[in-house]
């Protein structure tokens, strides 16, 4: 680095002229028990670029940052940073040596303040502090780095957009030359995620770097000079990201060509959408946990053999209403028709006996028992029957040939059912759920935000079960915050807003921009597409 | 270059778990053989006889199992509760409501030991579920923490027992200050001065480890107790799981106070509880929530107490033997941690 003068901003890689690069992975491996997270992988990061590190759940992105900011020990390689050889023992070495991350969860204390938890740990926080004097350095910081945040606000009563914001303003107080964030989008509202780009570019601008773990293409191809791809573990390509497109990015990521349009069509042998719907809500209305009111006199029906999405921005009624369809949530007002019966005050069970599966959206919370073994978890839906059960009996062995067989149809690998389901993957949890509930969904699937977290290949093969569902005669009710992945699957597609359901329209004949309208609050009447 | 370094597992082997227990174990008595060596004890005499007066001779054995009996109701006491997501640091006061319940019943019902001894059984393990019913409830229907209520109705027990010991239920011959008359319905013997309660609390054990294990009940009862969101997304009723298994557990709880009166002591003693209550709690953390496990950890728990009785003898006092109990949570608690880790080699670099 002495010898080369510090490049000018737009001095990337991507004009040609050659950068040492701030950082570099040479030949990293990392082993964990069973499972080779990374083998062999070289990694180069230049000043003034933004990196993208592209790959499917598992392919060992968070593994390799963690073993770059000192979280992780590798088994093999080298860390060279400037060109010297380093070793960190943990991360506070790693942010001392300039390399930050902004972790997928935020490391942030919920009890205290953002200004608390800026200073939280940092060498340069005063010895002498008030709550006067750390909210001023708060507010300074904050507006030195152009990250708008309110320093005397709990983080617990912080929308998850603002704790981002808050994480990373904590890593840039630290000065830091390379920022590392873990999935930063998954988390934020388009709007709040063209702002963190923004923020992210003007901090490369300076001549700082940025590696970008994703695995949303879209993103990757927006923001990324550079891109390098893992599988398995293993480094696959580092490209110029002007020149990729989506479809090769995919197949580089997957290792094969991944068919994306639509899935709409039925199979040959698929059975023709019903016109009597099976499950059915009129004028439902419905509390959320705080007691407020969630949904307002909600309509909508799902009729077997189809797919009805429900869009909408996160938070305006959505995971009430998956509640109330599968029995889970009280109603406030109004019925739920179920299969010609009348469940408005039914619980889970005669929902469950019916034929109603559910993905929930939180599914370590509310769809596992994550210090549970995995056989306990994923039988909790056929326990009670035969051959797990017999009268009072329950058969622990029968119990785990049923977890073998859903986890093999799942494609989830798994070497010992006793662990606890917790030590899973999000997205190894995440499959098994949703096999676990198609398994009992004779009739109703709902599914809620199902491909949360997973990765091209996966939310390919889980859209297909789906499909297969559909065309077996089962309504699927599809709970997405991607529009397009909603119209690729749904035959029509309900819009949420503030806790109502602003119109439902006929997704073969809508565009993402009217229903992008109606997410803001516009109404639109019922279409023939409609009820 | 190879470097031994350790990593954290996210399971560990049971062997490995067992080992490390068992090395927490003779570490605290390696600091307490320390500790008792700095003090100028012989060492060697203290051994011998802490060994005769255990494993060396058949009293010791007896008393083994005597002090067993309630350790290991107890312990499945919390063990049980444990399951099903609650804390009942409460068996303390359960054992004395128990204890007090069979009295009353020894003291006012008339009739033959065949006729009595049921009906003592029967009331031991109903004062222990009348002691555990309101933090029951109130952890139920209002979201209070059982782990406060349960803990400060040990009090209100403790002092309940000691109250009709010294006052109405007191020995009218005078020959005792905080007891009961001897009382004449005795559960038989077993062994020796071994009760029928010993084999009784072991089978109790083994049946609730059945029922845990190999009902629908007991696996409602685990994800209940595990996630009670689960439960309701499962329909499972976790509130009702909750109520009963807390019962279970006060008349399990109970039934030990039962036991040891009218299988031990024969009279109803002030502080017939004993810490039996406290050190259960100790026992279901050896068990780590396992119901066999509970059989285990009441036998070394015994042992331990057993040894404390012994060397008062040789003016080692009863603290210092409670110090060495705490000292054996203290270290187990270190190498439950440990067992998540192993020793790796690091994969030879390649070019």
């Amino acid at each position: 680095m002495m010898m080369h003068a510090m490049p000018e901003a737009g001095a990337t890689i991507a004009s040609g002229i050659p950068v040492e690069p701030v950082v570099r992975l040479k030949g990293i491996g990392k082993r964990f028990p069973g499972v080779i997270a990374n083998q062999d992988v070289d990694f180069d990061l230049v000043p003034g670029e933004i990196h993208a590190l592209l790959g499917e759940n598992g392919a060992g992105k968070s593994t390799l940052m963690n073993v770059l900011t000192g979280i992780y020990r590798p088994d093999s390689g080298e860390i060279l940073v400037d060109g010297q050889s380093k070793t960190f023992g943990s991360p506070v070495e790693a942010i001392a040596a300039g390399i930050g991350m902004v972790h997928q969860h935020f490391k942030l204390v919920k009890a205290f303040t953002v200004a608390e938890n800026i200073h939280l740990g940092w060498k340069e926080a005063p010895r002498r502090i008030s709550k006067q004097s750390l909210e001023a350095r708060t507010t300074e910081l904050a507006a030195s780095l152009k990250l708008a945040v309110k320093p005397d606000a709990r983080i617990s009563d912080l929308s998850t957009g603002e704790q981002q914001r808050v994480e990373i303003l904590r890593v840039l107080s630290r000065n830091p030359r390379v920022l590392i964030l873990d999935e930063p989008t998954a988390v934020l509202t388009p709007a709040e995620a063209g702002e963190l780009f923004r923020a992210l570019r003007q901090f490369v601008a300076l001549g700082n770097a940025v590696i970008f773990i994703s695995h949303k293409l879209d993103e990757v191809l927006e923001i990324s000079d550079r891109v390098t791809v893992l599988r398995g573990g293993r480094k696959v390509a580092t490209r110029m990201t002007s020149e990729c497109d989506k479809r090769m990015l995919a197949r580089l990521m997957v290792g094969q060509d991944v068919v994306l349009g639509n899935m709409r069509t039925r199979g040959p042998d698929a059975k023709p959408i019903s016109p009597n719907s099976v499950l059915s809500l009129l004028n439902v209305s419905a509390r959320d946990d705080a007691g407020d009111l969630a949904l307002k006199r909600v309509t909508i029906n799902v009729r077997p053999g189809e797919v009805l999405g429900i869009a909408g921005v996160a938070g305006n009624g959505q995971k009430e209403l998956s509640q109330v369809l599968t029995g889970t949530r009280r109603l406030a007002g109004g019925t739920i028709e179920v299969g010609g019966k009348d469940l408005s005050s039914a619980g889970p069970d005669a929902f469950a006996l019916f034929g109603v599966g559910h993905i929930p959206e939180d599914r370590l919370h509310s769809g596992l028992a994550p210090a549970l073994s995995i056989t306990d978890n994923v039988v909790i839906r056929e326990y009670g029957k035969a051959p797990l059960s017999r009268g009072w009996v329950y058969r622990p062995a029968a119990a785990a040939n049923l977890a073998r067989s859903i986890a093999e149809a799942a494609s989830v690998k798994i070497l010992d059912f006793g662990m606890p389901v917790r030590n899973l993957s999000g997205g190894n949890q995440q499959r098994l759920v949703a096999r676990r509930e198609m398994r009992i969904a004779s009739n109703v699937l709902v599914a809620a935000y199902p491909c949360r977290g997973l990765d091209v290949g996966a939310i390919t093969a889980m859209l297909r079960y789906f499909t297969e569902l559909r065309d077996a005669g089962v309504g699927i009710v599809f709970f997405s915050e991607d529009l397009e992945e909603l119209i690729k699957l749904s035959d029509r597609i309900a819009v949420m807003f503030h806790g109502e359901i602003m119109g439902v329209v006929d997704a073969a004949e809508v565009d993402i921009e009217a229903i992008g309208l109606m997410m803001g609050g516009q109404r639109r009447e019922p279409s023939a597409a409609g009820n | 270059m190879m470097v031994m370094r350790v990593q954290r597992m996210p399971s560990e082997s049971f062997a490995g778990g067992l080992a490390a227990r068992l090395v927490a174990i003779i570490l605290a008595l390696l600091v307490a053989a320390i500790a008792f060596a700095w003090t100028g004890a012989d060492l060697g005499k203290l051994g011998a006889h802490v060994l005769k007066s255990t494993f060396g001779s058949r009293f010791g054995l007896m008393d083994i199992c005597l002090i067993m009996t309630p350790l290991i109701l107890t312990g499945l006491a919390v063990t049980i509760a444990q399951k099903v997501g609650a804390w009942n640091i409460g068996a303390e006061g359960q054992f004395s409501a128990g204890a007090f319940a069979a009295t009353s019943v020894a003291l006012y019902v008339p009739g033959p030991a065949v006729l009595v001894l049921p009906l003592m059984v029967v009331a031991g393990a109903l004062g222990g579920v009348i002691w555990i019913l309101i933090p029951t409830l109130a952890r139920a229907y209002a979201d209070v923490s059982e782990l406060i209520t349960t803990l400060l109705l040990n009090f209100v027990g403790i002092l309940l027992v000691y109250y009709v010991a010294t006052g109405p239920w007191l020995d009218p011959s005078g020959l005792s200050f905080a007891s009961t008359a001897r009382l004449p319905p005795e559960i038989p013997l077993f062994w020796g001065d071994v009760h029928w309660g010993f084999p009784l609390a072991v089978l109790l054990t083994i049946l609730v480890a059945v029922v845990l294990n190999y009902t629908r009940w007991g696996y409602e009862v685990r994800i209940s107790g595990s996630n009670p969101s689960v439960a309701h997304y499962a329909a499972i009723p976790f509130r009702r799981h909750l109520i009963v298994v807390m019962i279970l557990s006060g008349a399990i709880a109970g039934l030990a106070g039962m036991f040891e009166l009218a299988g031990t002591t024969h009279r109803l003693q002030g502080g017939i509880s004993n810490n039996f209550g406290y050190v259960g709690i100790m026992v279901a953390v050896l068990a780590r929530g396992s119901a066999l496990g509970v059989l285990l950890g009441a036998a070394l728990m015994a042992v331990i107490l057993k040894s404390g009785i012994s060397l008062q003898t040789q003016g080692v006092s009863m603290s210092t033997v409670i110090a060495l109990t705490g000292l054996i949570l203290f270290f187990t608690a270190i190498a439950d941690e440990l067992s998540h880790y192993r020793v790796v080699r690091p994969m030879r670099t390649e070019n």
